[in-house]
């Protein structure tokens, strides 16, 4: 097999989603057993009193990271050629996960959300742009429209992979800025998403009619 | 497959230092003031007399503050350098309190970097000035003996301190004032010396036995704080969570430690003990202030504890507290 840009390129990509995705793994393990102090919730006290903000929290952080694994899966030709049962199942697991469970938890987070009201206004914006793309990604295939399918998972996964761009960008700004913490927060809230929608969009604009249709 | 065992190994090997990316763990919050467990009694001055000028015997009652120099004899190499424009040439702000007189006797006490040592000694009194001759009780290794004298109408305590033991800086001068001490919540920093990124000091630090003996591993990372320690104070108003959340690790370490310094608090911690002496306002006095804090301040200090151990934690860390 002849190593193409092409294949480089995906090489690249998967590692890097491999590595982020096993650094959220250890992410959300810092909250296994449930823990009401550890990590994020040490300077949420207020907050983590609530029960119903105890709720969103455990069930976002706990199905989410389950969200970014299966969705890894899904951008594969080979695998949705192949095994396109596995595609269909992990798809189901994907977007009910999402819509039952991690964008309406996120969504209550978001209210409670560090950072002021624009900070609440972002995440809550977020929860609901992710519900809403991951829906229609599913009305889509419902309707065996494939590439407007394609589209709107590629909007969800850009979104799901926000976790990781908004950690990512926060590491790059206290790196070279060295913003003071909440200034950085502050930004990366808005950026951490805004950022992939843009690349999805310029995906879905370049790749869409080339791309092959099963 | 052989490719396959090779590649699972490497991966093993990469992710499995991935740990301290989301979070450097180990962050310890150096927070000395509740470390120390002192029952030492701390004399004070019997009749402290707030006469700054000498006149009566009685007048050298009370605190004599100034900096504990090294003589300019003594080998520059001792000076530290800490970055661009910061020096530090060993010098330690003291307290030397007289504390009672008792026919030709004396006794008192030294606070200086975090050490209470008492001493006890002689003074005759000649034409123009006082002259005093006491020691530490040698049971320190960092004991040793203070010669100084006091101009009468004059308000200096001008002397000498030599070492009993072969230590790294065996003699000292200064020259002090006196000084009444008393605790201000009002009291704000002054733009004086700037607190200094004393990471690369570490290196020195090794070779630096005598003082670590002395005073202990204290020495910890510090990002130089912002123009924020100017304007917030913990002691007199109580912080809530929007006033620290946006402070940087720097900042919140030095507002915490202000309020140990309006208490008269003696720094052990290098960096912290540095920039305090440079405060005019700053007197040594205690070495355990644990029962002198106000409400306020403990609540502001257990807030503030909470946002360091976040900032050490996750401030430039990919995961995030």
């Amino acid at each position: 097999m002849r190593i193409t840009p092409d294949i480089l390129l995906k090489c690249v990509i998967y590692s890097s989603l491999f590595f982020f995705t096993y650094l959220m793994i250890l992410i959300t393990l810092q909250y296994v057993p449930v823990n009401f102090t550890a990590a994020f919730l040490a300077l949420k006290e207020d907050e983590i009193k609530l029960f119903h903000y105890q709720m969103a929290f455990f069930t976002h952080v706990y199905t989410s990271i389950f969200v970014l694994i299966f969705g890894a899966f899904q951008f594969s030709t080979w695998l949705r050629q192949k095994f396109s049962g596995l595609h269909k199942g992990m798809g189901y697991a994907y977007i009910s996960l999402i819509l039952v469970f991690a964008s309406p938890s996120g969504l209550v987070m978001g209210y409670y959300g560090n950072g002021g009201i624009y900070s609440k206004i972002s995440f809550c914006l977020l929860a609901i742009l992710w519900f809403c793309f991951t829906l229609l990604a599913l009305l889509k295939i419902k309707q065996k429209k494939y590439l407007a399918h394609r589209s709107f998972m590629i909007l969800s996964y850009a979104l799901t992979l926000s976790a990781i761009s908004l950690r990512l960008f926060k590491w790059l700004i206290v790196h070279t800025l060295e913003l003071p913490p909440m200034d950085t927060y502050k930004i990366v809230v808005w950026l951490g998403w805004v950022f992939n929608l843009g690349i999805s969009i310029i995906i879905i604009k370049y790749t869409g009619h080339t791309s092959k249709q099963r | 497959m052989k490719h396959t065992i090779f590649f699972s190994f490497v991966m093993i090997l990469l992710l499995s230092g991935c740990e301290e990316a989301i979070k450097n763990s180990d962050q310890k919050v150096e927070d000395e003031v509740s470390q120390v467990t002192s029952d030492k009694k701390e004399n004070t001055p019997v009749k402290a007399n707030t006469n700054l000028t000498v006149n009566h015997q009685n007048d050298m009652l009370g605190f004599w503050v100034g900096y504990f120099r090294k003589p300019e004899t003594e080998n520059d190499h001792k000076n530290i350098y800490i970055d661009e424009g910061l020096a530090w040439f060993r010098e330690n702000k003291i307290n030397i309190s007289i504390d009672e007189f008792n026919g030709n006797e004396v006794t008192g006490h030294s606070v200086v970097a975090g050490n209470y040592r008492p001493f006890h000694g002689v003074y005759k009194e000649l034409d123009s000035s006082y002259h005093f001759s006491v020691s530490e009780p040698g049971d320190d290794r960092y004991d040793g003996k203070f010669t100084f004298e006091i101009l009468k109408h004059d308000s200096v305590i001008k002397g000498t301190w030599r070492a009993n033991n072969k230590i790294e800086i065996p003699e000292r001068v200064y020259e002090l004032q006196k000084k009444v001490f008393s605790y201000n919540p009002e009291q704000m920093l002054e733009y004086s010396r700037r607190y200094g990124n004393w990471e690369k000091e570490k290196k020195t630090k090794i070779e630096d036995k005598e003082e670590r003996e002395a005073f202990g591993d204290f020495y910890s990372e510090f990002s130089a704080a912002t123009e924020l320690i100017y304007k917030i104070n913990a002691s007199s108003t109580l912080l809530t969570k929007k006033d620290v959340e946006n402070l940087k690790k720097g900042d919140l370490l030095i507002i915490r430690n202000t309020i140990y310094a309006r208490h008269g608090y003696s720094f052990k911690n290098r960096p912290l003990r540095v920039f305090f002496d440079a405060q005019s306002w700053y007197i040594p006095v205690h070495v355990d202030i644990k029962s002198d804090l106000t409400e306020i301040e403990k609540k502001n200090i257990e807030l503030m504890l909470k946002y360091e151990k976040n900032a050490k934690e996750y401030y430039d860390s990919f995961g995030r507290g």
